[in-house]
C-alpha cells in the first residue's frame, strides 16, 4: 500500500509517512544494494524511535539534510516508483529544466518562489489542453539556478509550450534537459531517504571528511580531487552520476549545518578548492555560490570547463572574488577569457597567477562620482546623539517606554519596505510577511484610504503598530559604531507645540543608517535599515519630542557603501587601524597620547592630490595619533614598513621598548 | 484653518510622488532642470557627506563632473511635518489668513539603486534618501510652477 505523498512535501511529514512507503517491493532492488548505504539496516529499522526522541531543532537539520540527498521530497514517491534499477529509460517520466526564475518578483520568498513557480507550469499545461486528466508535474527539484521538472511523456508536449511564459515579472525557458544525473535518479543516495538513521550516518561521514578538508586558521577548505577520496569512495559516491550531482549539495548542507548563524558562515571560508575533479560545467557543484557567497579566492585548476558557458552559472555569484585559477583548463585558451572574467568579476586581482587588476583600480571602480566623505554631524548640544543613544536601546528592549519618553499625539510614524534593494550577498533574504501589511511604500500603495490606514499619528497608534512588529536588536552604537551611519542637521519651520510661534520652532533633522538582527522562524536574520526622525522642543525626556519618525527596510547592504572612500583599498588599512578607538579598550587608563592638529586638508582628498598621497597621510595621521609621535617619524616608521601599519606599529613599539627612537620623535607632551 | 486629514494626506503623497517621478529622471536626463527644484535658500544639502551650498551647484556638479546615471526608486514614503509652514514671501511671513492647505511642508525618504555609467550590467549601487520639501514661496502663476521646492535633501551610498 502506498500514501498518497502530496500533502507531506516538506518539514517532519516527510518522516512520518517513509516508513509504510519503504514497503513498497518495487523499491526493494535498489534500497537493498549493498555497501551504498554506509550502515546498511533493515528494513524494519528506519530510525523512527530516534527520530521521535531527538531535539527539535536537530530534527529540522536532519530533514533538510535528507531533503538534499534525497533531491527534495516530491522525488520520494517516484524515486521508488520508478526505481528499477535501470535509469530513465524505463520511465514514462521526460525531465525539463526551468530556468530564468530566480531573478523573479518570488524570489524573497524563502523556497525562491518554486512552489509557485511549479503551481504555475502545471496551471499553464491546463491551460493549453483543457479536456483529460489534469496535468501534473509529477517531480521537481533544484539544481542551481535551474529548476528540473519531471512530467509525464504524454505532457512534454505542452510542458515545452511553457516556454518563454511571463511569470511573477520575468520570462521563463524551458527546455528538455539533458544533464546526465537524470539517469539514475533512484540511485543509492537518493534511495536511501528511507532512514533517519541511514541520513545520519551519511552526515556524519560528510562532516568527518569536511573536517580533514578544512583548515580553519587559513580559512580553507579544501574539495580538490574528491574522485580519490577513501572516504567518499566508501561511500559508494562515485558509483553514478547521480549520487555524484547529489553528493555536493548534501556535502554543502552538510557544511552549513555546522554553523548556528549565516555570519559565522559566511566568515569561516575565504578560499575553496575545486582542482582536479574533472568538472565540465559547474552544474554539480553550483550550490558553492549559496553556501560560500563572499569567497575570496576560488581554484579551478585542471579541470574541464572549455569556455564562459561551463561557468556561466556562477557570473553573478561570488562578488567579493579575488583570485581564481582555471589553469589545465581549456577554458584559459579562449582569446576573450581575461576580459570575460574581469567582466563578471569586479573584484578580481589575479587571474591564473596574473594579476589583472591592482589595488588602485579596485579602489577606484568602487570610487563614485561624488566621492564619500565621513558624515556629516551638527549636534553642538549633543542632542541628537543621546536621543540616538537611548532611542534603539529602548526600540530593542521597551518600546511602551520608548513611546512613552519621545512621542506625543502629534508625531508621526511610518514604515516602508524596500523589497527589491541591492544586498550586500547573494544569500537569500527572509520575507517581509510581518511587515508588508503596514508597508506604506508610495509606489505600491496608490489608494488614499490606504496611504491613511498606514500612517500612524499619536503616541497610542504608533505604539500599537510597534507591539506588532518583531523583536530587534541593534548593535551597540558605541562599540560598533562603524554599523552606523548617521548624519545630523538643523531644521526651522517645525510646528510649534505650544502654538505661541507664528514662524515655528527649530530642530533636528537625523537621518540614520545600519542593521538590526530579527529572528524569523527561529533563524536570527540580519536587516538594514534607513531610518530619518525629526526632533524638536517637546514634553518629553530631555524636552525634546519627536515629530516624523520614517523607517524604511532592506535586505542586508553591509556597512561597506559608507565607509569613506580613501580607506577602502583592500587589505591596506586592517579595521585595527582604522579605528583605533574601537578596537584597542584601555582597561587602566594609560597616558593620554599626545595629538596633533594636523595641518590643513591632510589626508583629505583634493583635485590633483593622488589617492596614495590621501591614504598615506591618512595612515600617517592614524599613526601619530596612536604611538604619539611626529608625523614625519610616522611617516618614516610606515615607509620604513612597506606602509603596513601593523608592521609599522610593531616596529615602533620594539624601538620604544629599545629606547632607541630620539626624544624628538615624539610630540612635546601638554 | 485645519485641513482634514485625507486632505493632508492626499496633498503630501502628491507631492511626494511628483518629486520622485520628476527629480530621478532629471538627474539621470534632463540635468538642466536640476536646479529648479530646489528653495533659493536650503538649509542643507548633502550627497555623500559632502555639503553643497545651492541647486544650482548640484546642478553643475552633474552637468560638469557625473558620468551617466540612472536612478530608480524602489520604495518611497512621505508624512506632513508642518501642515501650517510659515512661509516667508516678499512680505514677510505669509499671515495664517492666507494660508491653504498646500502651506505645508513634508519630509520624504527614498530607498532605490543608482547605475553609474553606460550599459545596464553596471553594478546597482543602493541608496537612500531623505528630503524635506516647502511651499514654493514664488507667486508667479504657470504650468511649469512647481508646488514644493528643496529645502533639505541627503543622499546617502548604502549599498
Amino acid at each position: 500500500m502506498k500514501p498518497s505523498r502530496r500533502g507531506g512535501t516538506s518539514g517532519g511529514g516527510i518522516r512520518k509517512q517513509r516508513g509504510p512507503t519503504r514497503t513498497d517491493r518495487d523499491g526493494d532492488m535498489d534500497m537493498e544494494r549493498p555497501g551504498v548505504r554506509g550502515g546498511k539496516r533493515g528494513r524494519g529499522d528506519t530510525g523512527r524511535s530516534s527520530g521521535a526522541s531527538r531535539p527539535q531543532a536537530r530534527a529540522r537539520n536532519l530533514d533538510l539534510l535528507e531533503t538534499a540527498v534525497s533531491g527534495g521530497g516530491k522525488d520520494s514517491q517516484a524515486n521508488i516508483r520508478q526505481g528499477q534499477g535501470s535509469g530513465s529509460s524505463n520511465s514514462n517520466l521526460e525531465s525539463f529544466s526551468v530556468s530564468g526564475w530566480k531573478n523573479s518578483k518570488a524570489a524573497g520568498k524563502r523556497d525562491g518562489g518554486v512552489e509557485s513557480l511549479t503551481a504555475f507550469l502545471e496551471r499553464r499545461m491546463n491551460a493549453i489542453v483543457k479536456s483529460g486528466p489534469r496535468a501534473k508535474i509529477t517531480k521537481s527539484r533544484v539544481e542551481g539556478d535551474i529548476l528540473v521538472v519531471f512530467v509525464k511523456r504524454e505532457l512534454a508536449d505542452r510542458m515545452i509550450r511553457t516556454n518563454g511564459n511571463l511569470w511573477a515579472g520575468v520570462n521563463i525557458t524551458v527546455k528538455r534537459y539533458d544533464g546526465s544525473s537524470t539517469a539514475a535518479l533512484d540511485h543509492d543516495l537518493a534511495t536511501s531517504n528511507g532512514t533517519s538513521a541511514a541520513t545520519a550516518d551519511t552526515k556524519s561521514k560528510m562532516t568527518e571528511i569536511l573536517s580533514k578538508r578544512y583548515f580553519p586558521e587559513s580559512k580553507i577548505l579544501d574539495l580538490s580531487k574528491l574522485g580519490t577520496d577513501e572516504g567518499l569512495r566508501a561511500m559508494g559516491i562515485f558509483n553514478s552520476t547521480s549520487t555524484e550531482s547529489k553528493f555536493f549539495p548534501a556535502l554543502m548542507k552538510v557544511w552549513e549545518m555546522q554553523f548556528t548563524n549565516s555570519t559565522e558562515r559566511r566568515e569561516a571560508v575565504e578560499s575553496v578548492s575545486l582542482s582536479d575533479n574533472q568538472l565540465a560545467n559547474i552544474t554539480v557543484v553550483t550550490t558553492l555560490a549559496q553556501t560560500i557567497p563572499d569567497l575570496k579566492n576560488l581554484d579551478l585548476k585542471n579541470n574541464n570547463f572549455k569556455d564562459a558557458s561551463s561557468l556561466t552559472g556562477w557570473r553573478w555569484k561570488f562578488r567579493n572574488l579575488e583570485f581564481l585559477d582555471l589553469t589545465g583548463n581549456p577554458i584559459s585558451a579562449v582569446p576573450t577569457f581575461k576580459d570575460t572574467m574581469l567582466k563578471w568579476y569586479p573584484k578580481l586581482r589575479v587571474l591564473n597567477n596574473v594579476e589583472v587588476r591592482t589595488a588602485e583600480e579596485i579602489a577606484a571602480q568602487k570610487k563614485t562620482p561624488i566621492p564619500v566623505s565621513a558624515p556629516v554631524y551638527q549636534d553642538e548640544s549633543q542632542i541628537a546623539e543621546n536621543f540616538i543613544r537611548g532611542f534603539f536601546i529602548g526600540y530593542d528592549t521597551n518600546r511602551p517606554e520608548l513611546v512613552n519618553g519621545f512621542y506625543d499625539k502629534e508625531s508621526t510614524f511610518s514604515i516602508n519596505i524596500n523589497t527589491q534593494a541591492p544586498k550586500a550577498q547573494q544569500t537569500g533574504t527572509a520575507g517581509w510577511d510581518p511587515y508588508i501589511k503596514r508597508s506604506r511604500n508610495l509606489l505600491k500603495i496608490s489608494h488614499l484610504s490606504a496611504r491613511m490606514s498606514r500612517a500612524f499619528t499619536g503616541a497610542e497608534k504608533i505604539l500599537e503598530l510597534w507591539n506588532d512588529l518583531p523583536q530587534t536588536r541593534h548593535p551597540d552604537i558605541s562599540t560598533h559604531a562603524d554599523d552606523y551611519l548617521i548624519e545630523c542637521h538643523q531644521m526651522p519651520g517645525l510646528p510649534d507645540p505650544t502654538g505661541q510661534s507664528a514662524t515655528g520652532v527649530g530642530g533636528l533633522i537625523i537621518m540614520v543608517h545600519g542593521k538590526f538582527e530579527e529572528s524569523v522562524g527561529g533563524k536570527v536574520e540580519t536587516r538594514s535599515f534607513d531610518r530619518t526622525f525629526i526632533i524638536g522642543p517637546g514634553g518629553g525626556l530631555g524636552g525634546i519630542r519627536v515629530v516624523s519618525d520614517v523607517l524604511c527596510l532592506r535586505a542586508y547592504g553591509g556597512n561597506e557603501a559608507w565607509s569613506p572612500e580613501s580607506q577602502a583599498i583592500p587589505q591596506a588599512i586592517p579595521q585595527a587601524v582604522a579605528h583605533p578607538a574601537a578596537v584597542a579598550p584601555a582597561p587602566v587608563p594609560a597616558a593620554p597620547v599626545p595629538q596633533l592638529a594636523l595641518p590643513a586638508g591632510y589626508g583629505a582628498p583634493a583635485p590633483g592630490k593622488p589617492d596614495t598621497q590621501v591614504q598615506q597621510e591618512q595612515l600617517v595621521a592614524q599613526m601619530s595619533a596612536k604611538s604619539g609621535m611626529t608625523l614625519q617619524f610616522s611617516e618614516m616608521a610606515l615607509s620604513g614598513n612597506g606602509w603596513n601599519p601593523e608592521a609599522a606599529w610593531k616596529n615602533f613599539e620594539e624601538l620604544k621598548a629599545q629606547g632607541t627612537l630620539p626624544a624628538d620623535a615624539f610630540l612635546p607632551t601638554a | 484653518m485645519t485641513a482634514s486629514s485625507d486632505t493632508l494626506t492626499k496633498v503630501s503623497t502628491d507631492a511626494a510622488t511628483e518629486l520622485v517621478n520628476s527629480f530621478y529622471p532629471a538627474l539621470g536626463k534632463n540635468r538642466d532642470a536640476i536646479a529648479s527644484f530646489y528653495s533659493t535658500t536650503p538649509t542643507s544639502i548633502l550627497l555623500n557627506g559632502n555639503q553643497i551650498e545651492s541647486g544650482a551647484a548640484v546642478q553643475k556638479i552633474f552637468i560638469d563632473l557625473m558620468p551617466a546615471a540612472h536612478y530608480e526608486a524602489q520604495s518611497f514614503d512621505c508624512q506632513v511635518i508642518n501642515p501650517a509652514y510659515p512661509t516667508i514671501t516678499a512680505n514677510g511671513v505669509k499671515p495664517p489668513s492666507e494660508m491653504t492647505v498646500k502651506d505645508m511642508s513634508i519630509l520624504v525618504i527614498v530607498s532605490g539603486y543608482v547605475r553609474y555609467g553606460e550599459g545596464r550590467d553596471q553594478p546597482h549601487r543602493g541608496f537612500s534618501e531623505t528630503f524635506v520639501l516647502v511651499p514654493n514661496p514664488s507667486t508667479e502663476r504657470g504650468g511649469r510652477r512647481k508646488g514644493w521646492l528643496i529645502q533639505s535633501q541627503n543622499f546617502r551610498l548604502v549599498v
